[in-house]
């Protein structure tokens, strides 16, 4: 402490906070679809992302492939990963008491992070593509962050215009609000479950191979941001689309703000005080979200 | 005599909708109440405010003189209010007589004595043992009823008592209800099933869109236009 | 079969207990082992199996209760027995404050927040630097106790699988497991669920603080890593639930046959070791919920408090 706080400091801290926030807002996005469709707390959701981002980072060494347009294909990867996860393994729980899925999904992400280790090993890997800053005004922008940055609110802006406006979009919504209505409706509830958990793990892949760019690739690397992303979707609602963006910002910027006052080893505990003190206070999220 | 259950102004808001709106209800000890309204009129919310499932966003509820809103669901058990619910929910993975004894304070071989004494009254005796989820629907219901009664509570809420059981469990449950208010104890029950509420309450009240439309003696209330309106549309 | 049984036991007991005369070294820190890994997993079933609120973080426990004894052996010069017993009041001391804002949100909501306490931990360990030795760890003076260790680790584990068989049978128990079956329903019947999650969160904290304190005292060496490591609440889990969770001998059962298999894979396929216990939970949790123990339950009609 006794460091001066100028307002330049506070407006990197604003700008490298929703930077950060819009990453966390897209792959919390994939977890709350996820959950606000079936009630299913996706544990596995970390592992997800990390194999996004091992996807690009195969990519990029063995074809030297654009991290960027690697997206094409890491997204319609882990889309079939997920709808596969969803038809043989979750689908058997998601009725069951949530106990269960927790559970599985637990136990699933506890393999595929060690089948990334026996296929990877833990060796920290890095996928060197964009790497500076720009430098406007007193602020440094980081290029890489700002890429993550534009994909990510473009791949979430995608997701919404698709939620709000197609025929599909719409159905899940729908399930999402009220699995027994959807399903008099003539929806075809399986079906949506598993778009959605497709979508939720393509939404992951796609955090996994934005970040492969910025930070080291390992087995591990997803469990911090399964963990955030509760945090998100506690914070905006559960089943609260929007509300995931607004969460994820949030989140962003709460952390850069306590970068500026607590060392780099007590930050990582920010995040977990942040949801304890958010459950505990208003448990159905800063916006209305069905608890 | 005082109300044995008072409720005043009571608004329960979901998102923006008020699914209670400022309905106020007395309750005389001894008798037995009807709630009934078309779907969405807010019973079922109205219930869960009484019995501390949701908690009211205005207004008070007062049991016996004393203030429950605000109260945890065990708290208002444990001052002499019992309920059951639309949907059974009597604990699956434990037997017929464990789901009894779970809710009792008192010495444990008091409560088995009148856990045994309950389920013999409705003739589930030979069935003490028997996991719960594995009862027929009917038994299911005759368990969860006397499981609200082992405490002895004072005021009983039903919810749906008569919802998907056959006539004769029907006429049983009827009777163990008119002993009840034989008793001194009070009854409320939420109920769709007109000949049923007809048949046994001795006063109704209407709920319309959140508010309290009618009051009276089934009679009355059979007669009366703006409940005929509320069900069957204008 | 009823008579035999606790015969059986008396005789495995007795067993055990001559164990160390015959024993290598070698062996009796095997058995050591197995002995803390019954406790542990039997521990996580008091709390996850009884209540149905999964705790993805209980090895906090028993890092907590590896710290607090080995400070109070080295700082305050305390007696190892002593010290342990202490790391398992400061674990269940934890478990309160964890509990207590924690256990009021519904069980999909409490587990995350336990997924998040390991980090939380390991930073608190790092910051009070002084006192933990942060990064670097800590030793204990030397010792040789591996024998009265053995019998340490042997009575938690009896201890914790007799309360369990208390509360299992106890009016206590069936109010646990109440809070499995319907919450709702449990509070509406005059429950105090909060209270209930509680006392079986304290309880279940209690015994992996001591077998943290043994186990550090074995080692004479600690540091973060070692003493909070994922894999240590997986394997609590697998075996509890392998066993069959909510029962009283499941964790047992679950603690020593996947011990063996761990024994034998462990040291030289890490990855594949853990690789399948991921695969078992899934494999627990879609085809025998109930574990071995509810397999046989259910074969062989027995009654529910096995």
């Amino acid at each position: 402490m006794g460091v001066l706080i100028t307002p330049s400091m506070i407006g990197q801290v604003v700008i490298s906070g929703l930077l950060a926030g819009s990453l966390y807002a897209m792959v919390a996005l994939g977890l709350g679809l996820i959950f606000g469709v079936m009630r299913v707390l996706n544990v596995a959701h970390g592992p997800l992302l990390m194999m996004g981002a091992y996807t690009t980072f195969g990519l990029f060494q063995w074809i030297g492939l654009n991290p960027y347009l690697s997206l094409l294909v890491s997204m319609p990867l882990l889309f079939l990963v997920g709808v596969a996860l969803q038809r043989f393994l979750v689908r058997r729980v998601v009725d069951a008491p949530e106990l269960s899925s927790l559970l599985l999904t637990f136990g699933v992400s506890i393999a595929l992070v060690n089948l990334a280790q026996l296929a990877f090993t833990s060796d920290l890997r890095s996928v060197e593509y964009l790497t500076g800053s720009f430098v406007v005004g007193p602020f440094a922008i980081s290029k890489p962050r700002l890429a993550t940055c534009g994909f990510a609110i473009a791949i979430t802006v995608g997701a919404f215009v698709f939620l709000r406006s197609t025929r599909l979009g719409k159905a899940i919504r729908a399930v999402s609000q009220s699995r027994e209505v959807a399903q008099v409706c003539g929806i075809d509830v399986q079906r949506i479950h598993l778009i959605t958990f497709g979508l939720g793990s393509a939404l992951a892949a796609a955090g996994g191979s934005l970040v492969a760019v910025m930070v080291a690739i390992q087995p591990e690397m997803g469990q911090v941001y399964t963990f955030k992303s509760f945090l998100v979707i506690v914070l905006g609602g559960a089943g609260n689309y929007p509300g995931a963006l607004l969460g994820g910002l949030l989140l962003g910027l709460v952390e850069q703000m306590a970068s500026l006052f607590l060392t780099s080893q007590v930050n990582e505990a920010v995040a977990y005080v942040l949801l304890v003190v958010v459950l505990l206070v208003r448990p159905t999220g800063l916006l209305k979200g069905r608890v | 005599m005082a109300p044995i259950l008072e409720i005043r102004s009571v608004v329960k808001r979901f998102g923006g909708v008020a699914a209670v709106n400022g309905v106020s209800l007395a309750l005389e000890p001894g008798r037995i109440y009807g709630l009934i309204g078309p779907n969405g009129s807010g019973k079922t919310t109205l219930f869960n405010c009484i019995t501390g499932v949701d908690q009211a966003d205005e207004g008070e509820i007062l049991f016996k003189g004393r203030r429950i809103d605000g109260l945890k669901p065990h708290q208002i058990f444990h001052f002499g209010m019992g309920r059951t619910f639309q949907v059974i929910r009597v604990f699956p993975e434990l037997t017929a007589v464990e789901n009894l004894l779970v809710v009792t304070t008192t010495g444990y071989a008091e409560a088995q004595r009148r856990a045994q004494e309950l389920l013999a009254l409705v003739k589930l005796d030979r069935l003490a043992g028997e996991f719960a989820g594995n009862l027929s629907y009917g038994q299911q219901k005759l368990v969860e009823f006397i499981r609200v009664l082992m405490t002895d509570p004072e005021m009983i809420l039903l919810d749906e008592p008569a919802a998907g059981v056959n006539r004769t469990l029907l006429n049983e449950l009827l009777d163990a209800v008119r002993r009840l208010r034989d008793q001194g104890k009070t009854v409320l029950l939420v109920e769709h099933d007109m000949k049923v509420v007809m048949g046994l309450c001795e006063t109704v009240f209407v709920l319309d869109h959140g508010e309290k439309l009618a009051e009276g003696a089934p009679g009355v209330i059979q007669a009366d236009e703006r409940v005929i309106e509320a069900y069957f549309g204008r | 079969m009823k008579r035999r049984f606790p015969v059986a036991l008396a005789v495995l007991a007795a067993g055990l207990a001559l164990y160390p005369l015959q024993a290598t070294g070698y062996g009796i820190r095997v058995m050591l082992q197995l002995f803390m890994w019954i406790a542990l997993a039997q521990s996580w079933n008091l709390i996850s199996g009884l209540t149905g609120y999964v705790s993805f973080g209980h090895v906090v426990f028993f890092g907590t209760g590896a710290y607090a004894s080995s400070i109070l052996i080295v700082t305050l010069g305390w007696a190892w027995p002593l010290a342990c017993l202490g790391g398992g009041v400061v674990a269940a001391g934890l478990a309160f404050v964890i509990g207590w804002p924690c256990l009021r949100l519904k069980g999909p909501y409490f587990a995350i927040a336990t997924l998040g306490l390991n980090e939380v931990l390991r930073v608190v360990v790092s910051y009070y630097e002084g006192l933990t030795g942060g990064g670097n760890g800590l030793s204990l003076p030397t010792l040789y106790a591996s024998v009265e260790i053995y019998y340490a680790m042997g009575l938690v584990a009896a201890a914790v699988t007799a309360v369990t068989y208390v509360i299992v049978t106890s009016r206590f128990g069936l109010r646990l497991m109440t809070i499995r079956e319907d919450e709702v329903a449990a509070e509406a019947m005059g429950i105090d669920t909060l209270r209930y999650k509680l006392y079986a969160f304290l309880l279940s904290a209690a015994a992996p603080g001591i077998v943290g304190g043994l186990s550090a005292r074995d080692q004479g060496y600690i540091e973060p890593l070692s003493v909070f490591p994922l894999i240590m609440t997986i394997t609590m889990i697998v075996m509890a639930l392998f066993g069959g969770k909510g029962t009283i001998w499941g964790p047992v059962l679950g603690a020593a046959v996947l011990f063996a298999f761990q024994e034998v894979v462990w040291a030289r396929f890490i990855y594949l070791h853990q690789l399948l216990f991921g695969a078992i939970i899934v494999g627990v949790v879609l085809l025998m919920p109930r574990g071995i123990l509810g397999v046989l339950q259910q074969k062989y009609n027995l009654p529910r408090t096995i």
